[in-house]
C-alpha cells in the first residue's frame, strides 16, 4: 500500500510546485476566474481518465474513449437543444449516457465473445464512432441547451460542484478498490486472470463491468466537453492518449491490477494545469505536449524504481534448488 | 486407511468423457467416480490424460462428450466458479495464486462470498484458518514470495477453505520434502475421515499405495480400470501404465566407448526449481532425461543454456561455461532446441531459409551482406539429408508441419559445425510418426560426429529407443541413472513412479 501512495504524492507535489511558480510570476493565475476555469477545464480529462484507469485495472486499454466523448457531444446537440423543457431534458441526457452504455457493452462483447485484444477492439470502435459523429454532424453546428451547461458548471465561489463531486467519487472508488471484497476481486483479475478463474472468480463479468464503467465515465466526460464547446462538433475529443497518460501517472500499471482513482484525478488535473499555464506565459501549447511526454517517462522510471530494486535484490539471493532430498 | 462403505454417496462422477485437442485424443470415453470418504488415486504417464480429466472435472475444460456430476448435480457448463458452488475444491500443480497479492488476500478470494469475513478482519481470519490446518506461513506476505513448498501447502488449504465435498489434488507433493509430505497426507486422511471425497493425482506409486483406497489408471487417454488399492501391486500398476504399441523405429546405437572424453561436466548446478545436479556427458553420447512433468527437467536444461538463473557450474570441453546469459553457452557451442517451437525456437513469419541460417549469417556474409545463393547452397544439402518436406526455402516456416519445423530448427546446429552440445527439449512433440524417425536419425548422426546430446522427453518409450543412457529426475534432482543394457520403457516408468532398481530382474543395486 505504501508503494501505492507514491504516485498521488508526487502528483500533489507537482501540482503545487507548478501552481506556486505560476502564481509567483503571474498574479492572474490565482484569480478566481482562472481557478474556476482551470477546474472546469479539468473535468472532461478527469472523468475520462478515471474511466481509463478502470479499464487498465483489469489489464485492458480503451482507446475509443475520446471518439465516444465526441459522439456524446454530437448526440447532445440533437437531444439537448435550446428551448427544450426541463422534463424533455432528462430523456435527452439519458440518451447521451445510453450511448456510453451501448459503446461499453459493444467493446466488452468484442473483447469477451470474439476474444479480441482490447486495444484492437476499441480501435475498431473508435473508427466506427468517429465516422458516425461525422455522419451526424459534418461540421460543428447545433447549439447545446444552456440550462444544461450552466447546471453542469454550477459552483460555490470558484469551485464547481461537479469538481467536488469527482473528488468524492475518486475517494469512494479508491476505498472500494482497496478496502472491499469486490475491489480485491477486480484487482486480482488484472494481476492474474488465470489464477482468478482458478480461484473461482467470474473474470468475464469483471472485464465486462470494467469496460462499461469506462465508457460511462467517457460519456460523463462528454457532458463536460459539451459544456465547454457548447456546440455539436464532430472533431473535439482527443483525450485518448492523455487519459492513458493520466491513469499511468496516477499509478496505474499497463500490465493491469494496479492503480488509484485519486492518483488519476490528480494526474489529470496536473496535465490540465500544464495546458492552462502555458498561455499565461505566452508559450506555445506544443511545449505542453513535450513536457507531458517527458514527465510520463520520468514518472514511470520513478514508479518502477522500487520494483527494480527488489528484483535486483532477489537476483542477488543465491539459488539453492529444492532443499529436500527424497526419492 | 479410511473405509468408505459401499453405501457412501458418489460425490464426483465423470461419465464417458472424451476430449480432443486438434488431432490428439487426450481422453476417450473415460469414466471416473469418487465416493464420500475415499481417497481415489489417478495414475498414468505424462500425457495420459490426467490433467485433462482434472480440467474437465473442475470446469476448466469443456468435454467434447460426456458429463460431470458434483454432489449429485450436473455441471451444466464449463465454469470453475460453478464447479466450486457445487462443492468442488481443487489444488493445482501449477498453483492458482495471484502472486502480487498477500496470502490472506488469496485465501479471501478463494472462498465464496457468504463465507468471507469482514474485509478488515481478513488477516486474523486467514491466520486462524491456516492454524486450523497446521500450516504456518506469513499471512501478509505476497504469495509470490513464499517457497514452492509453502505455496503447495497454501494451495491445498485454499482448496479446503470452501469446505468442498470433493477435493482434487494434482501432484500435491512435487515441491515437498518428506516431512511436508507426511503433514499433507495427515491432512488428507483427516479430510477423508470427515467424509470428503478425494481424487489424488500423482505419479509416485509408493505414495499412492500408501494413501489410496482405490486406483484408476489412464493410458493414452483410455481408462485401464479402477482397482482396490489392496488388490494391486506396484508391478500391476506399471504394467497397466505402459505398453503403448511401438509406432516408430529408432536408428541403430553405436555405443560410445566408456573412455570417450567428457564433453560436458555439470557440477552442483542448481536453480529455483531444480538441483543441485551433477552430470557427465561424453563425446558422442545421447543422454536422455526422463521424469514426471514439472520435476525440474526443463528448468535444468534452460539453466544450462543460460536462459534461467542458476548457481553452481558447468564445464564444456575443458572451459568453464558462463551460464549467466544465453550468449555464453551459445558461444561455447552449447545450443538449446526449445520445446516451445512457436514461442522461442522459430521466427514464425520468416522463411525456412532465414530460420535455418539465423545463427550463421556472419559466416555466409561477404562484407556484411548476406548472399541469398550462399544461404541456399548452405541449406540445400541439409534439406535433402533431413528430408524436410517443403515447396521452397522461401515459404514462411509457419506453413510447414510441426515435424518439418522441428527439422529446420535442427538444421542450425548442423550449419554451425562448431556445436559441441545439443540440449533438445521434447524434440518430437507434435511431430508425426513419419518425421520422428528423421529427427532421431539426425540426432544420432550428430552424436556420431562427436557431439554430446541431451534429450529431455516426456515419452519413456522414445527415450528407451533413442538414448545411450537415461537419467530420471524427481523433485529437481537426479534420482536414478539407467545404463544402456538396462534401458527399457518399463524401467524408465518404474524409476519415474519411484520403484527402486533392485526390484528388476533380481539384480541388486
Amino acid at each position: 500500500m505504501k508503494r501505492g501512495l507514491l504516485p498521488p504524492a508526487l502528483m500533489t507535489v507537482l501540482i503545487l510546485a507548478l501552481g506556486a511558480y505560476a502564481a509567483a510570476s503571474q498574479s492572474a493565475f490565482l484569480g478566481r476566474s482562472n481557478l474556476n476555469s482551470l477546474l472546469l477545464e479539468a473535468m472532461p480529462l478527469v472523468l475520462v481518465s478515471m474511466g481509463q484507469a478502470t479499464a487498465l485495472l483489469v489489464g485492458g486499454f480503451d482507446v475509443s474513449v475520446a471518439a465516444l466523448m465526441t459522439m456524446c457531444v454530437v448526440t447532445a446537440s440533437f437531444t439537448l437543444t435550446p428551448g427544450m423543457s426541463t422534463a424533455a431534458l432528462f430523456p435527452g441526457a439519458l440518451a447521451v449516457v445510453g450511448v456510453g452504455v451501448a459503446t461499453g457493452t459493444f467493446n466488452a462483447l468484442l473483447i469477451r465473445v470474439f476474444r479480441l485484444p482490447s486495444i484492437i477492439a476499441t480501435l475498431g470502435t473508435l473508427s466506427v464512432l468517429e465516422g458516425a459523429s461525422l455522419l451526424l454532424r459534418s461540421y460543428p453546428t447545433g447549439t447545446i441547451n444552456t440550462d444544461v451547461t450552466s447546471t453542469l458548471t454550477d459552483g460555490v465561489s470558484f469551485v464547481p460542484l461537479a469538481f467536488v463531486g469527482v473528488v468524492v467519487l475518486a475517494l469512494a472508488a479508491d476505498a472500494w478498490l482497496y478496502q472491499s471484497s469486490g475491489g480485491l476481486a477486480f484487482r486480482a483479475v488484472g494481476l492474474d486472470a488465470t489464477s482468478s478463474r482458478r480461484l473461482g472468480r467470474s473474470t468475464g463479468r469483471v472485464v465486462v463491468l470494467a469496460f462499461v464503467v469506462c465508457s460511462v465515465f467517457a460519456a460523463l466526460a462528454g457532458f463536460y466537453l459539451a459544456a465547454e464547446v457548447q456546440i455539436g462538433s464532430p472533431i473535439v475529443g482527443n483525450e485518448a492518449l492523455e487519459s492513458i497518460a493520466a491513469a499511468v501517472l496516477g499509478g496505474a500499471s499497463l500490465a493491469g491490477g494496479k492503480g488509484s482513482y485519486v492518483g488519476t484525478l490528480l494526474a489529470a488535473f496536473f496535465l490540465t494545469e500544464i495546458n492552462n499555464i502555458l498561455p499565461l506565459f505566452q508559450q506555445p501549447t506544443e511545449y505542453a505536449d513535450m513536457a507531458i511526454g517527458v514527465l510520463i517517462l520520468l514518472a514511470l522510471a520513478l514508479y518502477q524504481a522500487p520494483e527494480l530494486a527488489s528484483r535486483a535484490r532477489a537476483a542477488r539471493r543465491k539459488v539453492r534448488g529444492i532443499p529436500s532430498t527424497v526419492g | 486407511m479410511s473405509n468408505p462403505g459401499p453405501e457412501s454417496p458418489v460425490v464426483l462422477s465423470l461419465r464417458g468423457v472424451s476430449k480432443a485437442f486438434g488431432a490428439v485424443h487426450a481422453l476417450r470415453d473415460v469414466s471416473f467416480d469418487c465416493v464420500a470418504g475415499e481417497i481415489h488415486a489417478l495414475v498414468g504417464e505424462n500425457g495420459s490424460g490426467k490433467s485433462t480429466l482434472l480440467g474437465i472435472a473442475s470446469g476448466f475444460v469443456r468435454p467434447d462428450a460426456g458429463g460431470v456430476e458434483i454432489g449429485g448435480r450436473r455441471l451444466r457448463r464449463a465454469s470453475p466458479a460453478q464447479a466450486r458452488r457445487l462443492g468442488l475444491g481443487i489444488a493445482y500443480q501449477t498453483y492458482s495464486h495471484v502472486e502480487e497479492l498477500s496470502v490472506a488476500e488469496n485465501l479471501y478470494l478463494a472462498v465464496p462470498h457468504d463465507v468471507q469475513p469482514a474485509y478488515g478482519r481478513m488477516n486474523e481470519w486467514a491466520e486462524a484458518k491456516l492454524a486450523d490446518f497446521n500450516v504456518s506461513v506469513p499471512v501478509s506476505a505476497p504469495a509470490g514470495s513464499l517457497s514452492l513448498a509453502e505455496r503447495q501447502l497454501l494451495e491445498v488449504v485454499k482448496a479446503l477453505l470452501a469446505r468442498p465435498k470433493v477435493l482434487l489434488l494434482d501432484e500435491p507433493t512435487t515441491a515437498l520434502g518428506p516431512e511436508d509430505v507426511e503433514r499433507l497426507h495427515a491432512l488428507v486422511h483427516e479430510q477423508s475421515r470427515a467424509g470428503v471425497a478425494i481424487a489424488y493425482v500423482s505419479h509416485r506409486l509408493p505414495e499412492i499405495l500408501g494413501i489410496a483406497d482405490r486406483i484408476t489408471v489412464l493410458r493414452d487417454g483410455v481408462g485401464q480400470g479402477t482397482h482396490d488399492a489392496a488388490d494391486v501391486s506396484e508391478d500391476d500398476i506399471v504394467a497397466m501404465m505402459i505398453g503403448r504399441p511401438l509406432a516408430v523405429a529408432f536408428p541403430e546405437r553405436r555405443r560410445p566407448s566408456a573412455d570417450a572424453d567428457v564433453l560436458l561436466e555439470v557440477s552442483g548446478l542448481a536453480g529455483e526449481r531444480f538441483g543441485p545436479v551433477d552430470l557427465l556427458v561424453r563425446r558422442g553420447e545421447l543422454l536422455g532425461i526422463a521424469g514426471a512433468e514439472g520435476n525440474g527437467q526443463v528448468p535444468f536444461l534452460r539453466a544450462l543454456a543460460g536462459i534461467e538463473r542458476s548457481a553452481g557450474g558447468a564445464v564444456c570441453d575443458g572451459t568453464a561455461l558462463d551460464t549467466s546469459s544465453p550468449l555464453g553457452p551459445l558461444r561455447a557451442g552449447v545450443v538449446l532446441l526449445s520445446g516451445d517451437r512457436r514461442g522461442e525456437a522459430l521466427f514464425p513469419v520468416l522463411s525456412v531459409r532465414a530460420n535455418a541460417t539465423v545463427q550463421v549469417l556472419r559466416r555466409l556474409a561477404r562484407l556484411g551482406v548476406v548472399g541469398r545463393s550462399r544461404e541456399r547452397g548452405a541449406i540445400d544439402e541439409l534439406v535433402r539429408r533431413l528430408r524436410v518436406r517443403m515447396s521452397s526455402g522461401e515459404q514462411p516456416i509457419s506453413s510447414l508441419s510441426g515435424g518439418n519445423q522441428q527439422k529446420v530448427s535442427l538444421m542450425r546446429p548442423f550449419l554451425r559445425g562448431d556445436v559441441k552440445v545439443i540440449l533438445a527439449e521434447e524434440p518430437t512433440q507434435g511431430v508425426d510418426v513419419g518425421a520422428r524417425f528423421d529427427i532421431y536419425e539426425a540426432l544420432r548422426a550428430k552424436a556420431d560426429e562427436g557431439v554430446a546430446i541431451v534429450v529431455k522427453s516426456s515419452d519413456p518409450l522414445e527415450l528407451a529407443g533413442l538414448c545411450d543412457r537415461v537419467i530420471v529426475m524427481s523433485r529437481g534432482r537426479i534420482v536414478e541413472e539407467i545404463a544402456a543394457d538396462a534401458l527399457s520403457e518399463r524401467r524408465i516408468v518404474e524409476a519415474i513412479v519411484g520403484l527402486p532398481a533392485a526390484r528388476v530382474g533380481g539384480s541388486v543395486a
